[in-house]
């Protein structure tokens, strides 16, 4: 009925390695996991003719997805133009993209705070010149959920029953797409969330955030709150000495997203051990070969070395904390205004009208 | 290597063949999935039901059609003379009857048991046996789809509307206890003019994910998730096939502790699956059988799949 483009290397390096940690917990290996919503979006785009051939596609992505983009751009023949802020971007990132024939547009950013405003306002100004361009929207896009019925399958095939998938949010596409097809196979699923002080995917008001590749300022129409059972507010100085800790404990060298989530999905599974825990790990380490893999860098890092802390500080509802703690929520499947007292509009369409 | 029978000098005298094929009590699986390409095809997994056979007899004429027994297996028909043209005997004709046990229209295969026996019996005929992908090639080419029971108990994800495989699942099913219901109300189906459901996009990726799953529990052997898997299946399908019934036969899985539900997605059948590797799984199965009957399942019995010792049930 459909045919998909081959998409050779980035077809299997877009498939995670499922691996056991534990004797009841595993871990999805992702070495560029946005690489799979990625792909499925210019998939269903190109099926229903949002996305001709050598079409233009636009986002505003300052990480992975914007990466991932920027490769199946290049290998199946995209424009691709990438907005940005000036204070998210590193130059081998830059070079990396620019490499790749991507066009990114870069907003200043003196205050480091992301410039989402900005940011939006220069997307809006381009889908008016292009009015045809493909805009994936990974935070609303619907398809970006959908794509992980494919670490659904890797998963169920490589582990059977699971219990517990515990992953980092920051569109919600992975947690809350997975989680989705894993509760329809196995109804009395529990899903446990991962995000970062400062973030406001969970209630907490928007604040600067050392940790990258989770959490948010705005809230992704694909976080679905309802499903979520635990939350889990983690701080970036445990998020990087778990980070390091697995990279010494299993050779796993991985992002610091990855140390939050490998955090809480140990303690979670220890703390269960009927339960079959997934954990999912969602981007490789090598871009913080300069940061949180460098001694002398962490050395300069107010706080480090974090305690060592063996459980999280159980909160009876949303609170603030700072980058050396560690929090956490039992959520119980509630809408967002029901925990946080707070009507937010979910979706950043509704932010650019 | 094929024979050809139209070379003149190597072609032997048909004789009279016999052929047999097995019935299905429906899926355990069923939707669109993809093939090693990325296209997606409408495909299944079987829930074989060898102890319902059809078997077929060829009595070779030379000349003429070829005459089925009984009058109106037009598609039985066209398949003897499909097969015969492929076996190079295109001017041959023949008598062929068909004796069935195989009820008609619920799902249980009828049709496509027809057309594998009555191929079988015409390749018999010749002294050969095919393949199974040729046998399933024959019979799409006779009704435009095919089922997956050319190739018997294998479990196998199988795209019946081009009667191929999709994939191979590796092995056998676990040994199983299917108490088979029928869901009742409607007459016979013509399950090849159903119209296919039209899955959405959120449906064809939970296919994906079970797909993952129907592999594990195949491999593993594991009653308990094949259930799962079928389970799940049936409730897409009952969204778009909706059978009378089915919520009742679901309570009845659970009340049991039950695998899990399968269904015909054409046909009026359902299963109860219990995992006959469990020691009392003969009386879990005759309780059950008995429950069923007393809250309005009228047609019910049990069967054993890929059990090796057999009490009666």
């Amino acid at each position: 009925m459909t045919r998909r483009p081959k998409d050779g290397f980035l077809a299997a390096y877009e498939t995670p390695r499922i691996v056991r940690l534990a004797s009841n917990l595993h871990a999805a290996c992702f070495a560029l996991m946005k690489l799979l919503p990625a792909r499925f979006m210019l998939d269903r785009a190109e099926d229903d003719g949002r996305l001709p051939p050598s079409g233009q596609i636009v986002e505003t992505s300052s990480g992975r997805f914007g990466l991932a983009l920027a490769l199946l751009a290049a290998v199946r023949g995209y424009a691709l133009t990438l907005v940005s802020a000036s204070s998210l971007v590193d130059p081998p990132f830059v070079r990396r993209l620019e490499q790749l024939g991507a066009r990114l547009l870069l907003e200043p950013d003196t205050e480091a705070t992301g410039a989402q405003a900005e940011r939006l306002a220069r997307l809006r100004a381009l889908l008016q010149e292009r009015p045809d361009a493909f805009w994936p929207r990974q935070y609303d896009n619907p398809d970006n959920a959908l794509a992980y019925a494919r670490l659904a399958e890797l998963a169920t095939e490589a582990i059977g029953r699971l219990d517990c998938p515990v992953g980092c949010v920051g569109s919600g596409g992975s947690l809350c797409g997975a989680g989705q097809f894993l509760r329809t196979l196995f109804p009395s699923l529990r899903i446990v969330a991962v995000d970062t002080h400062g973030s406001r995917l969970f209630g907490q008001d928007p604040a600067p955030r050392l940790l990258r590749g989770l959490g948010n300022s705005i809230l992704p129409a694909n976080l679905v709150h309802e499903m979520i059972d635990e939350v889990h507010w983690i701080g970036a100085l445990p998020a990087y000495a778990a980070a390091r800790r697995l990279s010494r404990a299993e050779g796993l060298y991985m992002g610091p997203s990855s140390g939050a989530a490998w955090l809480v999905a140990d303690w979670q599974a220890r703390r269960s051990p009927g339960a079959a825990t997934l954990v999912i790990l969602a981007d490789e380490g090598h871009r913080y070969r300069d940061t949180f893999y460098d001694d002398s860098w962490l050395a300069g890092l107010e706080g480090w070395p974090p305690a060592e802390r063996q459980d999280p500080v159980r909160l009876a509802r949303v609170a603030c904390a700072g980058e050396s703690d560690w929090t956490c929520l039992d959520w119980a499947r509630r809408p967002l205004a029901a925990v946080s007292g707070k009507n937010m509009t979910k979706s950043y369409v509704a932010v650019i009208r | 290597m094929q024979f050809r029978g139209s070379e003149a000098s190597h072609q032997r005298l048909l004789e009279v063949g016999v052929g047999t094929a097995i019935a299905h009590h429906g899926e355990l699986l069923q939707g669109v999935f993809e093939d090693e390409q990325g296209s997606l095809h409408r495909g299944l997994v079987t829930l074989p039901l060898p102890r319902l056979r059809a078997r077929a007899t060829f009595w070779p004429r030379s000349g003429g059609a070829v005459a089925v027994r009984p009058a109106g297996r037009s598609k039985a028909q066209r398949a003897a003379e499909l097969t015969l043209a492929h076996l190079g005997y295109a001017g041959s004709g023949g008598d062929l009857t068909i004796e069935s046990d195989i009820p008609l229209g619920h799902g249980y295969g009828s049709s496509t048991a027809d057309l594998v026996a009555s191929i079988r019996a015409v390749a018999a005929a010749a002294g050969l046996r095919l393949r199974h992908s040729t046998t399933c090639r024959l019979a799409v080419a006779a009704e435009g789809a095919s089922d997956a029971i050319a190739y018997g108990c294998q479990a196998l994800l199988f795209a019946q509307r081009e009667g191929r495989i999709l994939e191979p699942l590796g092995a056998e099913l676990p040994p199983l206890i299917v108490v088979s219901l029928v869901s009742g109300g409607e007459g016979p189906v013509d399950t090849v003019a159903l119209t296919p459901a039209r899955y959405d996009s959120a449906e064809i990726e939970l296919f994906r994910a079970l797909r993952g799953l129907v592999r594990h529990a195949l491999q593993r052997q594991d009653a308990r998730l094949l259930g799962r898997v079928a389970t799940v299946s049936a409730r897409v399908s009952q969204r778009h096939f909706p059978k009378p019934r089915f919520e009742r036969a679901l309570r009845l899985a659970e009340e049991h502790a039950a695998c899990g539900l399968q269904v015909a997605h054409s046909g009026s059948l359902m299963g109860v699956l219990i995992d006959a590797g469990n020691g009392d799984a003969t009386a879990r199965a005759a309780t059950l059988v008995r429950e069923a009957q007393r809250v309005g399942f009228r047609k019910t019995s049990a069967f054993p799949l890929g059990v090796e010792e057999v009490r009666p049930l």
